[in-house]
């Protein structure tokens, strides 16, 4: 099978995991008895007005990175299921950072916070693949472990060190001027530069993986690890490395959500970003290109889905885990359809 | 101190069964990320039906069978599909996340919790954490004493022999998964009918996960991780007796504490791991 003919085929597949996910939306509005006119209003605020396309595209903005994030892992073939926590820490130390230097101005503020976020998230990173490397521990279970430690942790500084005296609820202080990032194309909608730092970000991890020998050393680790130990590779150099990586990629997610939109940290902010990141590299099949799009297609579902909640009666936003759900159920057995097809 | 005993034993008692049913399922070599998801939706599907009849009885039965279904699902996306074990976990997590609240909200109008049931509706707890106590041995008998068992062991450490001796390895899985499911599942609906009065959101708060970890900490055998289960209860019990305790007038901030447990199993799995090893053809398609 040559490529342009596997491309059409993905590209099939991908159409029948959507479609067959949008059956369920509007199956699931009938069984619970709601107006159909709520579908079309939701839609409207998704894709066809200025206001409802400028909050899909904050929702993509998170997802490149998270998805950038669990691809670079699943390249190496390593599970990184920690980008939740990641961002967490990436989130803090931009509320930090604003706190420690409050005059900054924007040109140096924001260069450094966007360096910062990506420092934390990727030493919160390394600890997986530290277990990984020196003790053997799988990675799945302690970035799970990890993630509910961020968790306990960065909202402990919100509600101590760094809550907001003035705020009922569990929030920070509103950052200075010099690190608010604003909105450049869509008015009144928070979506913001970041967006085209992630997409840049996405065609610089195109061109480090396929284009540089480090790269290549990685995709090989993740296909054969056997034949990386024989062509000189150190696995457990390049798991650290991996990770690092990785969790910097998932940092980055507090340059749209913290200097974008709320210009604070605010508790429960992110609505599972990490883990809608799996989901959009499994669905672009991990290539880096693929994941812009595919990051579009959830942060559409994470909008859309907060539409139908507001629009309907009765049908909470979490219909997207169920739609991510189906999707990842689909891509990953893909495979046994199309073996299907050609017997 | 009686308290602390107490407190652990019950807040073991779903960990036991969630780590022995997926005990069940990783020899049989199957990857079980997904016990989480698992406790998840036999909590709420158990917490639902217990609204709605006020039987714990039936409660529990179709909880278990809505655990067996979902553990089933990753049978057939693992064995069937031969989908990867982990994204598949990953998958059923996602969707046990996502159903209970989606469900919850159409029936009870809250995304958040379901509706308490009355004290006589719910399950005795002191049954359940004495079937908790006599599990392990059970399943010591049944993974080393039965036929069953040794084609469950095979399955896992050499589902090639198996093949050759005519048993379908994709079979011995399946029936691994749908029982481990429904052991798992007595752990949720316990946690939901019993040790509490309702559903709450995401109320399992990482226990299938811990779960997983006591089974890697007790090498994958019945009674080691019975009792790494118990010691696993024990640091999720700490954080009741800590709280409030203060040392010259410093005391420890809540969010610290409801970190011990996730840091001891972390901690704890960091240093041991290296002389534990799993089932040899654990994730195998």
């Amino acid at each position: 099978m040559d490529d342009w003919s596997k491309d059409v085929k993905q590209l099939l597949s991908v159409t029948l995991a959507l479609l067959v996910s949008l059956i369920l939306v509007v199956l699931l509005l009938f069984l619970m008895g709601e107006d159909l006119t709520s579908l079309t209003e939701a839609l409207k605020y998704t894709f066809f007005n200025r206001f409802g396309l400028g909050y899909t595209l904050f929702y993509t903005t998170p997802l490149i990175f998270t998805g950038l994030s669990v691809a670079l892992c699943f390249h190496a073939g390593l599970f990184n299921i920690g980008a939740e926590g990641q961002l967490l820490w990436g989130a803090l130390s931009v509320v930090a950072l604003a706190k420690a230097f409050p005059n900054l101005p924007a040109g140096l503020a924001l260069p450094l916070a966007f360096s910062v976020s990506a420092i934390a998230g990727g030493i919160w990173g390394f600890l997986p693949g530290y277990f990984k490397a020196r003790r053997g521990t799988h990675e799945v279970i302690t970035t799970i472990l990890l993630n509910f430690i961020a968790l306990s942790c960065v909202n402990y500084f919100i509600l101590y060190p760094f809550k907001n005296p003035e705020s009922q609820s569990a929030e920070t202080s509103v950052m200075p001027a010099g690190y608010q990032l604003h909105t450049l194309w869509f008015p009144t909608t928070p979506v913001n530069a970041s967006l085209a730092v992630a997409i840049a970000i996405a065609l610089a991890v195109y061109v480090f993986l396929f284009r540089t020998s480090f790269g290549f050393e990685l995709r090989t680790m993740g296909q054969s690890p056997r034949a990386a130990v024989f062509s000189g590779v150190s696995l457990q150099k390049r798991t650290l490395a991996v990770f690092v990586m990785s969790g910097a990629l998932a940092g980055l997610v507090a340059t749209n959500d913290i200097l974008g939109n709320e210009h604070k940290l605010i508790e429960g902010f992110s609505p599972g970003y990490g883990f809608t990141g799996i989901a959009v590299a499994l669905l672009a099949r991990n290539h880096p290109i693929g994941i812009i799009f595919s990051s579009f297609l959830f942060g559409s579902l994470q909008n859309f889905s907060r539409e139908l909640e507001f629009f309907t009666q009765n049908i909470s936003k979490d219909v997207s885990l169920i739609v991510q759900a189906v999707i990842i159920i689909l891509v990953s057995t893909r495979d046994f359809w199309q073996r299907k097809k050609q017997i | 101190m009686i308290e602390l005993i107490q407190s652990s034993l019950r807040l073991s008692t779903p960990l036991v069964f969630a780590a022995l049913g997926g005990l069940l399922c990783e020899r049989a070599g199957v990857a079980t990320i997904c016990l989480e998801g698992v406790l998840l939706i036999s909590a709420f599907t158990a917490a639902t039906v217990d609204v709605f009849t006020s039987s714990p009885l039936t409660s529990i039965l179709v909880g278990m069978i809505a655990g067996s279904a979902f553990m089933g699902l990753h049978a057939l996306l693992t064995q069937k599909a031969k989908a990867d074990h982990i994204i598949s976990g990953v998958a059923i997590n996602i969707l046990a996340a996502g159903l209970p609240p989606l469900l919850s909200q159409a029936w009870f109008g809250s995304s958040t919790n379901t509706p308490s049931v009355p004290s006589n509706a719910r399950l005795s707890e002191p049954a359940i954490i004495a079937a908790a106590l006599i599990l392990p041995l059970a399943m010591h008998y049944l993974i080393y004493r039965t036929s069953f068992g040794l084609r469950l062991r095979s399955a896992g450490d050499g589902p090639e022999a198996l093949q050759t001796s005519g048993i379908s390895v994709g079979r011995v899985r399946t029936l691994a998964l749908l029982l481990g499911g429904a052991l798992t599942s007595l752990g949720g609906s316990y946690l939901s009918i019993g040790h509490s009065s309702q559903f709450l959101r995401d109320m399992t708060a990482g226990s299938g996960f811990i779960a997983l970890a006591a089974i890697i900490f007790g090498k994958w055998r019945p009674i080691p991780v019975f009792l790494a289960s118990l010691f696993f209860g024990f640091t999720e019990a700490l954080p009741m007796i800590l709280q409030g305790v203060t040392w010259r007038g410093l005391s420890l901030p809540v969010q610290w504490i409801q970190a011990i447990p996730y840091v001891l199993t972390l901690g704890i799995l960091v240093t041991t791991v290296g002389s534990a090893r799993p089932p040899r053809a654990i994730g195998s398609k």
